[in-house]
């Protein structure tokens, strides 16, 4: 580049030369998907006797600036894991398993009865009230985080959502 | 850097208001259609409902030996992952906030809409987890289509190459979601969405147990 080019094109130049070493300076700054995840309230469901499989739900709070993507679920408590969801077409619910959740950044993403939850399938232990489970969440820059909750019956749930106001 | 931002910003804000023009112009210049339309109907508008004969642990049971009471029907499989546990247990917890004197007058029925897997005892082991009086039914596959038929319920079983879990005996089954609530005299009165809690069931029972005393 020559001391005489255009001043304009000087400046954009350096602008994008800006932009660029500084969005590497803030990728290099940015904390570990895992770590900008919030869990709040996460439970597995008791399985009625000889289900099959039961589900995993929780509350994911992405407290940074960009969307983050839940990619991967693992557990040693059943023989597999997936992310399913469900679709509600005309009332007849839909079940199918997705590759991953959006948690848009400083959004929640609510993985609830009938709609998106973690599919625990063949159950490797008695899935039962009073036990725990532990799940271990894997985001989309690999890093991952594990969840350990209660298990509760379908039963009682209605009566812990009146509790929900209460802190964790 | 402030420059460039500035331009940057500038760029973004072009670009933007660029591509607002453009969209109204679409907007604009399209007429709008009439009326979307109607969205193709799965479920059968206006279910019949009706008198059916299911197989229990207990040997047959017809609807009509419930008379006399508020039956709450739902259809389901006793491998639902979610959604079968989720009204059934609303349901159960509806059942258990009514007094005994409630409670006499009204009836769970879960029919199964996957009656190659679900047998009587797997019925019966299955209803009675709920703890609320539930009669668990199932039948031949012409019976169960039959009876769903009546009360405009959709099943299949799910074909998705995503669900990887899914084989001969593992697979699960999409299906209607509502819960119907049948009058004392057999007739089909309302059905109750996915996922109402249990205080909304239990005041829908307790209303209809209040009008069919006062009729």
């Amino acid at each position: 580049m020559t001391p005489r080019s255009n001043p304009l094109a000087t400046a954009l130049t350096l602008g994008l030369l800006t932009a660029i070493s500084s969005t590497q300076l803030l990728a290099a700054e940015i904390q570990p998907h895992a770590d900008a995840i919030q869990v709040s309230d996460p439970y597995t469901r008791e399985m009625p006797p000889g289900a099959l499989a039961t589900a995993s739900f929780m509350t994911l709070s992405n407290t940074s600036d960009q969307n983050i993507k839940l990619v991967q679920a693992d557990t040693n408590a059943a023989k597999s894991a997936e992310l399913h969801t469900h679709t509600n077409d005309n009332g007849v619910m839909r079940m199918r398993q997705v590759s991953s959740f959006d948690i848009p950044a400083k959004g929640q993403t609510k993985l609830q009865p009938g709609g998106n939850h973690i599919m625990l399938i063949s159950p490797n232990q008695t899935i039962k009230t009073g036990n725990t489970v532990s799940v271990t969440l894997t985001f989309e820059d690999g890093s991952s985080k594990k969840v350990t909750m209660p298990v509760k019956s379908v039963m009682n749930m209605g009566k812990n959502e009146d509790h929900s106001h209460h802190h964790h | 850097m402030n420059i460039s931002q500035k331009a940057v910003k500038i760029g973004i804000v072009a670009i933007g208001a660029l591509l607002l023009l453009f969209f109204l112009f679409q907007f604009l210049t399209k007429p709008t259609p009439h009326s979307p339309p109607p969205p193709k109907g799965i479920v059968s508008e206006k279910p019949t409902g009706g008198n059916f004969t299911l197989t229990s642990i207990n040997g047959q049971q017809s609807l009509s030996n419930f008379k006399d009471k508020l039956v709450l029907l739902y259809f389901g499989y006793t491998y639902c992952p979610d959604i079968c546990p989720t009204d059934l247990g609303n349901l159960a917890m509806a059942y258990r906030g009514l007094n005994d004197q409630e409670k006499e007058q009204v009836q769970i029925l879960f029919v199964t809409v996957d009656p190659e897997r679900d047998t009587v005892n797997r019925m019966a082991e299955y209803t009675g987890y709920f703890d609320a009086d539930m009669v668990g039914l199932t039948g031949t596959n012409a019976e169960i289509a039959t009876v769903a038929k009546q009360y405009g319920v959709v099943y299949m079983k799910a074909n998705n190459p995503l669900n990887s879990h899914s084989s001969a005996e593992n697979y699960t089954v999409d299906h209607s979601a509502f819960t119907y609530i049948i009058d004392a005299t057999g007739q089909l009165q309302t059905q109750l969405p996915h996922a109402m809690p249990p205080q909304q069931i239990q005041n829908t029972i307790q209303t209809y147990l209040t009008q069919d005393k006062a009729s």
